[in-house]
């Protein structure tokens, strides 16, 4: 529109408008979250650190074949158990945190009800030094986190 | 007793150079930061002191400890002094400036500034020219093809817009006929007429200029950081590098200083001459100039965070061909104002109806070229969503 | 210049680069003979330099070798494949589900649309229908990944050129859209947001709620956007008449995107070529006519409203159903070839599958828009000044997760 062209050129209007923008959001409602002070709750969904139940793992491998890494390590032997059947035992499960992806594949394949091993547990901070130690994470940090002490808890949630 | 007149002046020079850096570190860098956070809906860093206010001196701490270097084939003496070019011009140039009026200390009456030359204005002119050579030896001293194309460019920026300040000083010059800053504020006060009123295309152009002049947004091409080199500081750490940062933010300050005396009255109160607003004069001076200065450091932190920047050349054409023919026939303009009503202010008191009425009409333009807008894009995006549908 | 005579070395110095000059026009047989420049004493060379994989304005390790003449720039060669992961051989050595989390890494800023269109490309192989709930959840996830990367693109962008806040603004709304992400899947970045069938779970209660409160608010922050950069001379000083390609040329080179409707093509897949839910949905395709930086600015910002609606309208079609459709257990797709591809936020976004009815693919190759845009740029450069670059390589959009693969 030749009368919109003619205004922009005599009047400095565009740049009044720009700065009027800034000077209104000097006084909105700022978006900083202040952490470590305060935290965002993570979703019930959330993809977090992972946790395993031994109880419940019937060590099918699922988890491990279908994770697209290959990061699950599963050892597991038989043994007579007190009935005198065959129980599976397992002897290593290892997940290298190193290089997961966190994309839930070795949740989805799980086939117990409730999971045996899940990663919504809306923890996400387990940085640490040195990686090598801290980030694999064995049996003992797997399903106990007190083990793990670069990992810091939300909350303990618990398949229930 | 009685104070020699030189111990005021000694006094003074050392307050300025002791205050003036500490400023800036402390308070300019930290509200830059605060206040572009703010206006980017976040806070800024506030956890150095209550509220930040520390973090300057986390800043200097910094830049204090880091390793000083110099390129390998640099010029070293060269390299070594740019920095000091730069921040000393700056500083030299508050020694005009006119704080305040004169206070009583004692049984003397001390005038809050340092020197009152009778060549003000053409001073702080001189001065910040050689404000340039800092740059432009500080891009070539590093060895760098790429700093010096940097110091080059804005050393030409600098060049180029010192013009068009000049010549908007000059319109004001038509007003007092004197150099004298002191003379100009007394000027503002006796014709109860702030020179930005008639002036106010001509303070336009000069805070343009002065934003040009300190290389800030959005006339920071030449040291910008998403392009292909920091520009003329790109080898300068440390020490070095606060003093160049501590040069260009003195230059704001003295812009913002000049802009105050020259356009808003120095240490007047607004409408000093109607009675009824009296009480406004027990804010001291020196306050009210402190205020006004700050008001022009919000606007060029306000300019930061809103502009794009302009490329060089089309920075070039905008001094060259847009301020400097403006700047120009401004001068006109108030050279026949002046001369309509020798002796009297009412031939500058009409311009400054003009000017203003040429204001208001462009708010109101803006209503309607708004208006405009608002109908292109509804025409644009569709006839299903009218209004505020989505 | 004073009036000494010339020297002899001067003389000789001046015939070198004559010949040199010659020789260099002769060696071109496609270039259109020029008279060489009038000769001065001093003769301009090229300067080569490196826009290296570490700069904070190439969106990534992009590597762009620049042969300039002063400012102006001469030519451009991108060298890609610093973010090289090998994906596609990935694919061949995981099964089909397996695959869908490495998509996520494609373009990361849009993940959903590279997930979605992963699992077009495996459903057409295997024919499973999905259900309705699953198409219009899809949509509505795509269409918010679409504001987001625009969000981000915008922000970047702005940077890029001087302007600073609309980057805060911009990020502020896509970490609503993140949240959003957050909630529904559990992730916010690599999303993993859907399977081969429709998808992994179904909306969170009061998600929709959020999500329409979201789309209502989203207009007048757009609005503000705007107001900061549309009409502002300096950005349109900057941005007009800047990398201008007509819309044949961008046919030619396979553009695809909003690149490709700035030109004035009107081709959007989800119109073209509709996939999901598209055909019954009402949205307007933005298009302008001069192909110029400024003319994408303005595409993707309508791109952006038009998201919005798209989304409302979805949100107004939801009901409650099915969210994955029947596909088997293992997946041994019969032993042939598809291409499925989408409007993804950069351009078309396409995989070609081919299996040979084992469970894992044969070959799934990406058709990635962003390297394929990325191929205009030296074309979109030449004759620009080196600070146009920066705002050439923003305004193609390039995401290097997906240049590289």
């Amino acid at each position: 529109m030749a009368l919109k062209r003619w205004l922009d050129r005599i009047t400095l209007l565009d740049l009044f408008d720009g700065l009027s923008v800034t000077g209104r959001h000097l006084f909105k409602k700022k978006v900083t979250i202040e952490y470590p002070e305060q935290k965002k709750l993570p979703s019930d969904r959330f993809r977090g650190m992972f946790r395993l139940d031994e109880e419940r793992c019937i060590k099918c491998t699922l988890c491990a074949i279908e994770c697209p890494i290959n990061i699950i390590y599963i050892d597991w032997h038989n043994e007579k158990n007190a009935e005198g059947k065959n129980e599976k035992v397992l002897d290593r499960f290892d997940v290298d945190l190193k290089r997961c992806m966190f994309c839930q594949l070795c949740e989805e394949a799980c086939p117990t009800v409730p999971k045996s091993i899940w990663l919504t547990t809306k923890t996400y901070e387990m940085a640490a030094y040195e990686r090598n130690e801290a980030l694999y994470l064995d049996i003992r940090k797997l399903t106990d986190w007190n083990a793990a002490p670069n990992v810091k808890p939300f909350t303990v949630v618990e398949r229930g | 007793m009685n104070l020699p007149p030189e111990f005021w002046t000694y006094l003074k020079v050392v307050l300025l150079v002791a205050t003036v850096p500490a400023i800036v570190g402390f308070v300019i860098v930290l509200a830059e930061r605060r206040i572009m956070g703010f206006m980017q809906v976040r806070l800024g860093p506030n956890r150095v002191g209550p509220q930040g206010t520390l973090q300057g001196l986390a800043d200097l701490l910094k830049l204090v400890t880091k390793e000083d270097i110099t390129p390998a084939r640099a010029e070293r003496a060269v390299h070594f002094l740019s920095p000091v070019l730069a921040v000393i011009p700056a500083l030299t140039a508050l020694a005009v400036i006119p704080f305040g009026p004169p206070i009583r200390i004692g049984k003397q009456m001390v005038p809050l500034w340092v020197a009152d030359l009778n060549i003000g204005l053409l001073f702080l002119l001189a001065i910040t020219s050689i404000g340039v050579y800092g740059i432009i030896l500080g891009g070539w001293s590093s060895n760098n093809k790429y700093s010096l194309l940097g110091g080059l460019r804005s050393a030409a920026q600098l060049v180029s817009y010192e013009v068009p300040m000049g010549l908007s000083l000059v319109s004001v010059l038509l007003m007092t006929r004197s150099l004298s800053l002191v003379e100009i504020v007394r000027r503002q006060e006796s014709t109860h007429l702030w020179f930005v009123f008639p002036g106010l295309v001509a303070f336009f152009i000069y805070f343009v200029s002065g934003v040009a002049e300190t290389n800030r947004n959005p006339f920071d091409l030449p040291e910008a950081e998403s392009e292909l080199v920091s520009g003329f500081n790109t080898e300068y750490s440390g020490v070095k590098f606060a003093f160049f940062f501590l040069g260009e933010y003195t230059g704001m300050i003295v812009i913002s200083c000049i802009a105050v005396t020259v356009f808003f009255g120095g240490w007047l109160p607004p409408f000093s001459h109607v009675p009824a607003l009296a009480f406004l004069g027990f804010v001291p001076g020196a306050v009210w100039f402190l205020l006004k200065v700050a008001f022009f450091i919000f606007c060029y932190i306000w300019f930061r965070s809103t502009f794009p920047r302009y490329r060089f050349d089309q920075l070039m054409a905008l001094g060259w061909k847009w301020l400097i023919p403006i700047s120009l026939a401004n001068i006109l303009a108030v050279a026949f104002a002046i001369l309509l009503t020798p002796r009297r202010t009412n031939g500058l008191v009409a311009l400054s109806w003009i000017y203003g009425g040429l204001f208001v009409m462009m708010f109101l333009l803006s209503k309607l070229r708004r208006a405009l807008v608002r109908r292109d894009r509804l025409a644009a995006s569709g006839p299903a969503e009218a209004g505020a549908e989505v | 210049m004073s009036d000494e005579p010339i020297s002899q070395a001067e003389k000789d110095e001046a015939v070198y680069f004559a010949e040199r000059a010659k020789a260099q026009g002769a060696a071109s047989p496609g270039a259109a003979p020029e008279a060489p420049a009038a000769h001065t004493l001093f003769d301009v060379q090229e300067m080569e330099l490196n826009f290296g994989p570490q700069h904070p304005s190439t969106h990534g390790v992009l590597r762009l070798v620049l042969k300039v003449d002063g400012e102006k720039i001469l030519e451009v060669k991108p060298d890609v494949g610093y973010l090289h992961r090998g994906t596609e051989k990935l694919f061949e050595t995981e099964t089909y589900p397996m695959g869908i989390p490495h998509t996520d890494r494609l373009d990361y800023i849009a993940a959903a649309t590279n997930n979605h269109a992963f699992c077009l490309a495996v459903e057409k192989l295997l024919g499973v229908e999905i259900p309705r709930r699953a198409q219009l959840i899809r949509v509505i996830l795509d269409e918010l990944q679409r504001i987001s990367s625009h969000l981000v693109w915008l922000g970047t962008s702005g940077i890029d050129l001087g302007a600073v806040t609309p980057f805060w603004y911009a990020f502020r709304e896509r970490e609503q859209i993140l949240d959003f992400f957050e909630e529904y899947c559990g992730a916010r970045l690599t999303l993993h947001c859907m399977r081969i069938g429709g998808l992994p779970f179904d909306l969170t209660p009061g998600w929709t709620d959020r999500v329409s409160e979201f789309i209502s608010d989203l207009p007048a922050r757009i609005d503000d956007y705007e107001q900061l950069l549309t009409d502002n001379r300096i950005w349109k000083r900057r941005t007009v008449g800047v990398g201008v390609i007509s819309g044949e040329e961008c046919i030619e080179w396979g553009l695809t995107g909003p690149v490709l409707r700035a030109s004035g093509v009107e081709w959007d897949l989800r119109r073209a070529k509709p996939y999901e839910c598209y055909e019954e949905l009402d949205f307007v395709v933005p298009t302008r006519q001069g192909g110029d930086t400024y003319d994408r600015y303005i595409v993707r910002v309508q791109e952006m409203r038009q998201s919005a609606r798209i989304v409302r309208q979805c949100l107004d079609r939801l009901e409650p159903g099915e969210i994955r459709g029947k596909v088997p257990r293992v997946i041994k797709p019969v032993a042939e070839e598809v291409y499925a591809s989408i409007e993804a936020p950069k351009g078309e976004l396409g995989f070609y599958c081919v299996s040979n009815g084992t469970n894992k693919p044969y070959r799934m190759h990406v058709r990635p828009p962003s390297f394929i845009n990325l191929q205009a740029l030296p074309r979109l450069a030449k004759g620009h000044l080196v600070s146009d670059l920066v705002a050439l390589i923003g305004t193609i959009d390039i995401v290097l997760g997906e240049v590289d693969r």
